[in-house]
This record gives structure tokens, sequence and C-alpha cells, in this order.
């Protein structure tokens, strides 16, 4: 009776150390974003201390001048970002669309590794194979000044976000269940009636997760950027600015850290646009995990 | 009168399994016919063989006819739109389309091409009224159609295949999710209904097929062993098998 | 988690014994040299630091950049061996230095020229400095305003950070004003590499970019440069830099404190020799000629 005893003790202290092992882990996540987050803050808040805010928010950006008008660069990230959602989005959407719902099997089982095979290709190759061969093309087919624009940018980030929108956006689209297509079938519709009527629009949530995912991808990526679109910061004005140079955050950061001393208004600086980037990823990746919190509520609901 | 006349029907999947074995039977209009027998029978199979639903299922093999007013519906070159909007189905599933109550019912006659506001308003509230749902559901046609009780739902699914006016309409284990009481109202909406339509069900028990049958057919391994009116199915089997099915000897 | 633990104390037994283990082998330097300065000048410094100390193992010198402003500081507080300059010693500073007790010393250690590039089809081949300044602000937007093709112009620059991008402010830009606050025009191409400024003039045929002499290949076009439109177009080369007479180029300095001790000599002696003018061509500067 004691040995019983003393063995299940023995056990359920092993026990112990695993499940305090694991949550460890499990909070150093979440220690990891806090330092992150402190280290930011304490080295972009100073900026409010070094540079004036009319400075700051400005629209010229020239720091060995100081001046630090962060303007063109966000709007550059975000017109270089749209510009890929508008391209890897639909691109997307149609792959998955196309694998999940109309791709005979061999099809199916060729175009999934390849997917993953441009998922895989390192940014710094992109954005190689932008300058050399996408760049040119583009200067020359739609008779631009130069090739180094946004629109470069944003058909690479395109393909960057591509692969996380297919395999996101088909995981959404087969877990419809069979019988809604069969049920829209049965009611007469098309093939293409049943895809765009029923299919889609019931893998709404998760198609959305798989935009916003991959969106949030396309913000943070640096190296293809800075390789295609030129870093001018010129203040994107319209349209228009798609096909002219720009500067991203991102390509800011990554080609002035290196050189500036620390504590100078410029590494302050560099930093609050770090705060800024953080934010924006953060509210996009927020924004993706309600979606799906609110996805699996409903397939819930279906299943129960 | 005879709506469908199905001859020397065969069917075989990719798996090797003879799902329907020379089938050859008349089903009446105006009528219910059940379609009775221990699962894998080939019930649901017969059933979306009447509006090629099979046709997305790996079938490899299906040989004989099936007449609806005197028309070969296996032919390759049959329009199954057309079929599908006049053989309407429900599943056993009551898995409503992820939209509003209204856009389920007139779902497939927009899909159809009709866009007229009253023509569609009137549809929903006939195809709603003949469902026995329109009391239930009129003043929030434009609320999701997942805020329904499963058996709303289950009379929103009868609903939207009657609207397209079909003339056949399969249900297959259509209360199988179904409690007591919404069964009941299910299965009164048939009896109005067959006034007007040719229905084939495939019950989900044989309490329900001596509830609801006007015929019975009965379904043992992709063969059809014994049709008769219902009466005589269940007072005096011609077959061994029927009796010892109606008897409870298999599961 | 034992092998792991073992391979951590080992890491950190070889990191303690590395530099011991290392100083035993060769023969200890006895001699240090700092040398401090210009950010311009720092790879080229360490490159030399490294070739030099390969041959003599005596010596260590350390380099450090910093700007040539705090170079010279370091100078004038007598806390360095050698200070680098990419600018000339002012008077204050030389007086700074006497009242501190020794006189400044200067070598010309090697000169840093910078080309102006066009694409091949470009048909423009010189430009005056006002020109040229015209164009990197702005002013000036189409080849047609300098006797080219009607075309917009596209300016290529190095990034923010480069010495080199700086120098052309204050150069060209800015023709060596201290009082205009004249930069670049907003729309002008950042690009990270000298690689990428070439490829971009070599491919198109509305852009004009500058870079270190020593980076331009025969990919591309350089411009005559001519100080003004009385003055004569200047291609730059080894002779034309060091005669003086090519615009965009400018001497890069080594100052010791005083006349320097006989190691330090050695090793300036040795950065002006062919050897360690070698370097300077392998570096993308202009090898001074003795
Ligand atoms: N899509 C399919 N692919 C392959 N075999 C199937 C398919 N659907 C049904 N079967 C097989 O056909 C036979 C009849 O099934 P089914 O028509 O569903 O019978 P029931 O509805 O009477 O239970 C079973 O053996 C079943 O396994
Ligand atoms: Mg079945």
């Amino acid at each position: 009776m004691p040995e019983i005893f003393e063995r299940r003790s023995r056990e359920s202290h092993g026990e112990w150390v695993i499940t305090r092992l694991i949550q460890t882990a499990g909070y150093s996540s979440i220690f990891f974003v806090l330092m992150i987050l402190y280290f930011l803050l304490a080295n972009g808040l100073p900026v409010m201390k070094d540079v004036s805010l009319s400075n700051l928010f400005s629209t010229v950006w020239y720091p060995i001048e100081e001046y630090y008008g962060i303007l063109p660069l966000i709007l550059g990230s975000l017109v270089v970002t749209l510009g890929a959602a508008l391209i890897g989005v639909p691109l997307g959407i149609l792959t998955a669309v196309y694998i999940s719902e109309i791709a005979p099997q061999w099809v199916k089982e060729a175009l999934k590794p390849l997917i993953e095979i441009l998922a895989g290709i390192p940014s710094v190759v992109l954005g190689f194979l932008g300058a050399i061969v996408l760049s040119p093309f583009l200067r020359e087919s739609l008779n631009l000044p130069t090739g180094l624009t946004a629109l470069t940018g944003s058909i690479l980030l395109g393909a960057i976000a591509i692969p996380t929108i297919v395999s996101i956006s088909e995981d959404a689209l087969n877990t419809v269940p069979r019988a809604y297509r069969e049920a829209a079938l049965a009611l007469g519709t098309t093939r293409w009636q049943t895809i765009w009527g029923v299919t889609v629009p019931a893998a709404r949530s998760g198609i959305l997760m798989a935009i916003m995912l991959g969106i949030g991808r396309s913000i943070g990526e640096t190296m293809t950027v800075m390789m295609v679109t030129g870093n001018a910061p010129v203040m994107p004005d319209s349209l228009g600015a798609l096909f002219a140079p720009i500067r991203t955050m991102t390509a800011t950061i990554a080609s002035e850290m290196g050189e500036v001393s620390g504590g100078s208004p410029h590494y302050h600086v560099l930093f609050f646009i770090g705060i800024v980037l953080f934010l924006i990823t953060l509210g996009v990746n927020v924004m993706a995990s309600r979606i799906a919190f609110r996805q699996r509520k409903r397939s819930e609901r279906v299943l129960s | 009168m005879d709506k469908i006349v199905v001859e020397h029907l065969n069917l075989r999947y990719s798996d090797g399994t003879e799902s329907l074995r020379d089938l050859n039977l008349v089903i009446p209009a105006n009528a219910i016919t059940a379609l009775m027998g221990p699962a894998g029978g080939g019930k649901s199979t017969f059933l979306r063989a009447l509006n090629r639903l099979n046709d997305l299922a790996d079938v490899v093999a299906q040989s004989g006819r099936v007449l609806i007013d005197g028309k070969d519906i296996l032919e390759p070159e049959m329009d199954v739109i057309a079929l599908r909007r006049k053989v309407g189905m429900v599943f056993s599933r009551p898995l409503p389309l992820p939209l509003t109550i209204y856009q389920n019912v007139s779902y497939g006659l927009e899909v159809a091409g009709e866009r007229n506001r009253e023509v569609l308003d009137k549809a929903v509230k006939l195809a709603l009224d003949q469902a026995e749902l329109w009391d239930e559901v009129h003043d929030r046609l434009s609320d999701p159609a997942e805020a329904l009780s499963g058996g709303q739902k289950q009379r929103l699914c009868l609903a939207r295949a009657l609207a397209l006016k079909p003339e056949v309409i399969l249900l297959d284990e259509p209360t199988s999710a179904l409690d007591p009481v919404a069964t009941a109202k299910i299965e009164s909406s048939l009896s109005e209904l067959k006034k007007n339509y040719t229905i084939v069900i495939a019950p989900h028990n044989t309490q329900q097929t001596a509830r609801v049958a006007d015929w019975v057919a009965f379904f043992l391994q992709g063969e059809m062993i014994e049709f008769g009116p219902s009466k005589d199915i269940f007072t005096r089997p011609k077959d061994k098998r029927t009796e010892e099915y109606i008897l409870g000897r298999y599961g | 988690m034992m092998k792991y633990l073992l391979t951590i104390s080992l890491i950190l037994l070889l990191a303690a014994c590395g530099p011991a283990g290392g100083e035993e082998t060769s023969s200890s330097p006895s001699i240090y040299i700092e040398n401090k300065g210009s950010d311009t000048l720092v790879n080229l410094a360490l490159a030399w630091t490294e070739r030099y100390q390969s041959m003599h193992p005596e010596v260590r010198l350390s380099v450090t950049g910093g700007g040539s402003g705090t170079g010279i500081a370091a100078l004038m507080n007598n806390t360095v061996d050698i200070a680098n300059a990419s600018r000339k010693i002012k008077q204050e500073e030389i007086d700074m230095a006497t009242s501190n007790g020794f006189i400044p010393i200067e070598f010309i250690v090697a000169r840093d020229a910078i080309g102006i590039i066009v694409n091949h089809e470009n048909p423009v081949n010189q430009l005056t400095m006002q020109q040229l300044a015209d164009i990197f602000t702005g002013r000036i937007d189409n080849w047609a305003e300098v006797g080219g093709n009607d075309l917009q112009i596209v300016r290529v620059s190095r990034e923010t950070n480069s010495g080199t991008h700086v120098y052309f402010l204050e150069v060209v830009i800015r023709l060596g004003s201290s009082e205009s606050m004249d930069i670049f025009a907003r729309d002008t191409l950042l690009l990270p590499s000298s690689e990428g400024i070439i490829a971009e003039v070599r491919d198109n045929p509305h852009a004009i970019g500058y870079d270190g002499l020593g980076y331009i290949t025969d990919e591309v076009k350089v411009i005559a440069i001519a100080m003004d439109d009385q003055s004569a177009y200047i291609l730059p080369s080894v002779e034309t830099v060091n005669e003086g007479s090519y615009p965009i180029a400018r001497d890069l300095y080594m100052y010791t404190p005083g006349e320097p001790p006989a190691p330090v000599k050695d090793y300036i002696t040795w950065i002006l020799s062919p050897a360690g003018q070698e370097l300077v061509r392998e570096l993308g500067f202009v090898p001074i000629t003795p």
C-alpha cells in the first residue's frame, strides 16, 4: 500500500515538471512579444523628444539632413501592399477554387507541391529575378521611365502572398460540406453557380483569413521590396503612384539601421517606424484571428 | 398514371460495388412511393439516379433506362439542369445554404434567371406555405437560415425544392436528424403535397414507411425484392425476405 | 540535457582558451597602432590593416570609424596614432594641436573620384557641374534640356548611408557651398548596391547615376564633366584625378600627431607603395601616382 502510494506521487511529480516546462514554453512566447514591444517602445518613443511632430508627420524623408517625415514611407508600404493584394488575392482565390473544386486529381497533385515551392523561394532570389527580369519588362511594356516601381514590388509581394492565400483558402473550401454543393446542384445550378453562389460564400471566413495572413506576410516583407521599388521616398498621391518608385517602411529600416549611431534622433525615428509597422501587422493579424474565431464558432454550430 | 418507369437499371461504383442490379419498377404519379430496406441496399443510389446527382460520384458503369414522362433521363444529351429543376430533392441533413431564409427559397429561381421581385416574393411565400413553414418565419425572412431549429431547417430545404415547382420530389431519409414533432410536421406536409406531386422517399425506418407510403419498394443489397401497395407489403408480403425485414430480422 | 550542457561548457572553454592559445603560437605583437576617423576610409583602412598585419605579425593595428571629425578630434587630444580624414584639416584644428605641443603631419593616401554614368544609348556625352546639380535636384527633368533625347530623367543614387552619397550631396548638389540647402530630388532612386546602380543605368536609357570610379564597368557610359561652361570637359581617370582637373574628386588623408615614430612611418610608407595602392584600386578608389 505505501509502495503504490509512493509510485503514484513520483509519477505526478514527473507530470508536474512536464506541465511546468510546457507552461514556461507557452508563456515565454508571450514574454518575447512583450520584450520586443518594450524594446520598440523604449527606443522609438524618445523620438517625441528629439523630433517635432510637424517634422515627423511631414512628407519629406531625408534623414541625413534631419528631414524625418514618415508619411511617404507609411503610404509607400500601403501602396505596395494594396497592389500586392489586388494581384495576389484574386489569383490566390482563383487558384484555390481551381485546385479544390475543378482540377482533376492529377493536376491537384501537381499544383499543390508547386505552390509550396513558390512559398519556399527565398525573397532575395525573388527580388533578384524582379530586378533583372520583371523590372526591365515592365519599363518596356508599360513605357515607364523606370521599372523600379511600386507595381514591381506589388507583383512580387503578390507572388509571396499567393501560397499563403491558396493553401488557407483551399483548406477553407475543403471544409465546406459536400452536402452544400449537392444541395445547390440538386436545385439545378451549374457548377460555376454552385462555386460562386454557395461554396465560396460558405468558405468566406476562411478565405478572408487567408487574405489577411497573406497581406500580413507582404507588409513585413523587406528584401524583395528593397531590390525592386527604387526606394525613393516619394509621397504617393494617386493611384498613379503604383507606376512610380516608392520607399517602404521595411526597406527604410533595413537599409538605414546598420549605419545610424545609437541614441541619435534618426535611430529613434527608425524605431518609431518599427512601432508603426508592428501596430499595422498586429492589426491585420488580430483581424485575421477574429475572423478565424467567428468561423470556428459557426462551424461548431453547424456540426452540432 | 405512370410518372417514372425504370427498366433494367444497373449501376456500379468504382470500388466495384454493384449498388443497383437489374432494377425494374414503375412509380405512379400523385402518390408516395417509399424505398424500404436495410442500409446499403441502394436506396440513396437509386434516388440520386433519378436526378442524375450520381454524375458527381465515381460511377463506372451504368446501364438501363429511366423514363420520366416517357423520356430517358440517363441519355448523355439530357439537360441535367432542367431535369434537376423538375426533380427536386431533400437530403437527410437539414442543411440550408449559408444565406437568409428568403434567399434559400428564392435561390433556385434566381439562378434559373428569375429577377422579378414580385414573382420571387410570391413563389417564396407559396413554397414556404406548402412546407408549412410560412407562419413561423414570415416576419424574419431576412434572418440567416442558420438561426432556425433543425425541423424548421428541414422544412426550409423542402420549401427550397418546392419553389422551383418540380413535378417529382425525392426525399432521402429527410427526418433522420429530427425529433418526433418535427418529423410529424414533415410527414403531414408530404401527405398534402402528394395530391400534386410524385413523391419518392427513403424513410428512415419501417414505422415511417408504414405511416406515409402508398407504394413500397423493398431494396436489399442492390436488388429490388418486392414492389406493391403499402397495405399488401405490410400485411401479406410475397417474399420471405420482405417479411423478415418487416418483422425486424435485419439491422 | 547533459549533452547540451557539455557542449555549452566546451564552447565556453574554447572561448576562454582561444586568444591565449593564439598568442603562444604566433610571435606576440609588441607594437600597437591606433587608427580612427573617416567612414569613407574605414573599409580601405581595414584592408590595409589586414594585409599589413599578415606581413608584420609584430604589429597590431586597430581601426575604428566615426567620421573625419571624430578622428581629427582624437588627433588633437593625442589619443590616436593615425587619424583618417576625407577632408583637409582646418586651420583652427592645426592651431589647437599646436597648442597641445605638436604639429599634425599630413599624408595623402588615396583619392576618391566619382564617375557620372548614363546608358550607352544616351547621346549626351558631357555636362557641367551646374547642369549636374540641376539634374539631381530635379530642376532639370528632361534629357532634351541638356542636349539629349526627349526622355524623362531617372536619377539613380546610392542609399543615404553611403559616404559617396554624402560627398555627392556636398560637392555636386550643393556645389561645395555650405549655405546651400538643396537636396536630391525626391524621386531619386536610392539603391542599396553599386551593382544595382550599374544594372539600372545599363538597362535604362532614362537613367543617370554616379558611383565610385572603381565600381564603374564598361556596361555604362561615363560622362565628361566641366567645372563651368568656360572650362574643358574632363573624363575621370587616374591621371585627371591625380592632376586635379576632374572636378568630382577628393583626396583622402591620414594625419599623425607630429613626426610619426618608426613603426607608424613604416606602415604609411607601405600604404603609399605600389602594394598599398593596389588595394586602393581594388576597393574602388583612385590610387595616387607617386
Ligand atoms: N459515392 C459512392 N461511391 C462508392 N460506393 C458507394 C457510393 N455511394 C454508395 N455506395 C455504395 O453503394 C451501395 C448502396 O449504397 P446506398 O445507395 O447509399 O444505400 P442505402 O441508401 O440504401 O443505404 C453501398 O454498398 C455503398 O457502399
Ligand atoms: Mg442512404
